[in-house]
C-alpha cells in the first residue's frame, strides 16, 4: 500500500507490505519524519492508503502520543464513552475503566474533568481507553511518552498480557530499549518504504516439560516449538524472555496443562 | 451492537456539554424572537421558522465535525473507522437541529393565528403543523448539507470554509434548485389562500442530497483530516 496526503504531492509510504500475525509484538523503526506516524495511522486504520489496500482488519485501538483532549468529561466519563463505542456493555466499560485507571496509578483522578488533567495523567487515560477493550490489535504510537516510571512498566506489562492473550501489538518508541528483545518481528521505515530488521540475538530457548494429551492452545505467546514426545511427557521450547507468558498462558487455559519442569537446553 | 448508537451518544454528549450549540441556538431563539409574532398568520410563520432553520443547522454540523479534538478523533476513528465517527458527528448535528425545529414549530402554533395571509380563510392548526415540520426536516437537512459539504474533510481552510458555508447557506434558501427554497415557497404562497402543502417531494430531495454529502464527507473523512 502507499499513502500521500495531497494528490500529487510527495509519497510519504509507497509499497509498503505488512503483514500482522496474531500473538505478536511487532516495533517500528525509523529516523523522525520518515513516516512512522503515517505507518501507525494506516495500521490502525485511521487513515486510509491511496494506493493498495488493508484486509482483515480486527477490533483495534491506538493510543496517540500525546493526548492533550481538551474534551468536556471526566477521566472516567470519556472512558465509558469509549468503552461503549468498543462495542462494551455500559455497566462493563465503567468497570474496567476504573480498573485500567487504578492500574495506571490514576484511580485518584477518575471524577477530574480531561481538561484539568495534567500531561502525564492525560496520556494514562489516552492508554486506558485503548487497553479496557482489550484489542485484537493495538497500535500504540509512542505512548510511553509522558507516562510516570511505574505508569511505563505498567504498560510493557500490559503489552505483554494483549500478546500473550493473542493480540498483535504494533508500537513505536524513541526508547531502543523499550521491550527490546521481546519483538516477535522489528521494521524500520526509511524512505518511502519498510524494511525488516534482524533483531538483537534473542534469549537462549528454555524447555518447558509439560504433561497433558490433546492438541496444544493456538497462538501460545513465544511461538513454542514442540520437540518429540515420549508417554504423555511433552517438551516446549521457547526463547527465556517468554517463557513466563508460555507458563501463564499454559496454566490459564482450559484446561490447564501440569508442568513439571522448566531447564535449560 | 454497531458502533454507531454509542458514537451518537459520545458525539452529542460532546455538542452538549461544550455548550457550542449555545450560539446556533440562541441565534434561532433571536430569529423567532424577531419574526414569529403573536397572531400573525401561521403558515408563514413556519416558513420564516423552517428558514431560519437552515443556517442554524449549518452551523451545529460544522460544530459537531471540529469540536473533537484530533487526537480523541484519532481514538475513536481507530475503533469504530473515520467513516462512522463523522457520521456520527453529523447525526448528532441532525439530531440538535431536528429537535429545534420542533420546539420552533409548536411555538409558532403557540402563538400564530390559524388563518390565512388576509386572516379570513381559516387554516387547520394540525395540517400546519405537519406543514412547518416537514419544512423544517427540509431545511435543517439542505442546511447539514450545506454544513457537511462547507467543513472539514471536504473543505479544511478555515476562513473559506466559514465564508463558503455562509453564503452557501443563504443561497440555498433563495435558488431555485434548493429544495428549502421549494418548501418555503410551498409555505408562503399557500398561506395566501389558507391553504396547506406538504412539501413531501422536497423532502424527498433534501434527504437525498443530505445523505448524498454525508455519504461523500464520511468517504473521504479516512483519506483526509
Amino acid at each position: 500500500m502507499g499513502r500521500r496526503y495531497t494528490v500529487g504531492g510527495p509519497w510519504v509510504l509507497r509499497a509498503v507490505d505488512l503483514d500482522l500475525p496474531a500473538a505478536a509484538l511487532i516495533r517500528i523503526e525509523g529516523t523522525n519524519g520518515t513516516g512512522k506516524s503515517t505507518l501507525l495511522r494506516l495500521i490502525a486504520g485511521i487513515d486510509a492508503p491511496t494506493e493498495g489496500g488493508i484486509t482483515g482488519r480486527p477490533r483495534t485501538a491506538y493510543v496517540p502520543e500525546r493526548f492533550p483532549a481538551a474534551l468536556p468529561f471526566t477521566a472516567a466519563g470519556y472512558l465509558a464513552h469509549l468503552g461503549r463505542v468498543h462495542g462494551l456493555p455500559g455497566r462493563t466499560a465503567r468497570q474496567r475503566a476504573g480498573r485500567w485507571l487504578a492500574r495506571f496509578g490514576a484511580a485518584a483522578h477518575a471524577d477530574t474533568p480531561l481538561a484539568e488533567l495534567s500531561k502525564g495523567t492525560s496520556q494514562k487515560v489516552a492508554v486506558a481507553q485503548a487497553l479496557l477493550a482489550e484489542p485484537e490489535l493495538l497500535v500504540l504510537d509512542e505512548a510511553w511518552t509522558g507516562l510516570d516510571t511505574a505508569a511505563r512498566a505498567e504498560l510493557d506489562r500490559a503489552v505483554r498480557e494483549r500478546v500473550t492473550a493473542g493480540g498483535t501489538v504494533v508500537f513505536v518508541d524513541h526508547d531502543p530499549a523499550r521491550l527490546a528483545g521481546q519483538e516477535d518481528a522489528r521494521y524500520a521505515v526509511a524512505g518511502t518504504g519498510l524494511h525488516g530488521v534482524a533483531g538483537p540475538p534473542r534469549a537462549a530457548p528454555v524447555l518447558v516439560d509439560i504433561i497433558g494429551t490433546g492438541p496444544l492452545p493456538p497462538q501460545l505467546p513465544g511461538a513454542p516449538k514442540e520437540l518429540t514426545s515420549t508417554d504423555g511427557l511433552r517438551t516446549l521450547c521457547v526463547p527465556a524472555d517468554r517463557s513466563d507468558d508460555l507458563l501463564r498462558a499454559l496454566l490459564a487455559a482450559e484446561p490447564p496443562w501440569h508442568i513439571r519442569g522448566v531447564r535449560g537446553t | 451492537m454497531s458502533p454507531l448508537v454509542p458514537l451518537v451518544r459520545y458525539q452529542s454528549a460532546l455538542l452538549l456539554r461544550s455548550q457550542r450549540w449555545l450560539a446556533p441556538v440562541l441565534l434561532y431563539a433571536a430569529l423567532l424572537g424577531i419574526g414569529v409574532q403573536q397572531g400573525q398568520p401561521v403558515l408563514d410563520s413556519m416558513g420564516y421558522a423552517a428558514a431560519g432553520l437552515l443556517p442554524v443547522a449549518a452551523w451545529l454540523v460544522r460544530i459537531c465535525v471540529t469540536q473533537e479534538p484530533e487526537a480523541a478523533r484519532a481514538c475513536a476513528a481507530a475503533t469504530a473507522g473515520p467513516a462512522r465517527v463523522h457520521l456520527a458527528s453529523l447525526l448528532s448535528a441532525m439530531g440538535c437541529a431536528a429537535l429545534l425545529g420542533v420546539v420552533g414549530t409548536a411555538y409558532v402554533a403557540a402563538v400564530s393565528d390559524p388563518a390565512s395571509g388576509d386572516h379570513q380563510v381559516a387554516v387547520p392548526l394540525g395540517a400546519a403543523c405537519a406543514a412547518g415540520l416537514i419544512a423544517a426536516g427540509v431545511c435543517a437537512l439542505t442546511g447539514a448539507a450545506v454544513g457537511t459539504l462547507g467543513s472539514r474533510p471536504v473543505l479544511r481552510a478555515r476562513g473559506w470554509s466559514l465564508a463558503l458555508t455562509a453564503l452557501a447557506a443563504l443561497l440555498a434558501l433563495v435558488l431555485a434548485p434548493s429544495p428549502a427554497r421549494y418548501a418555503v415557497f410551498d409555505l408562503v404562497t399557500g398561506s395566501r389562500t389558507g391553504a396547506v402543502h406538504l412539501a413531501l417531494v422536497p423532502l424527498g430531495a433534501a434527504l437525498a442530497l443530505a445523505g448524498t454529502a454525508a455519504a461523500g464527507a464520511c468517504a473521504l473523512s479516512a483519506r483526509r483530516r
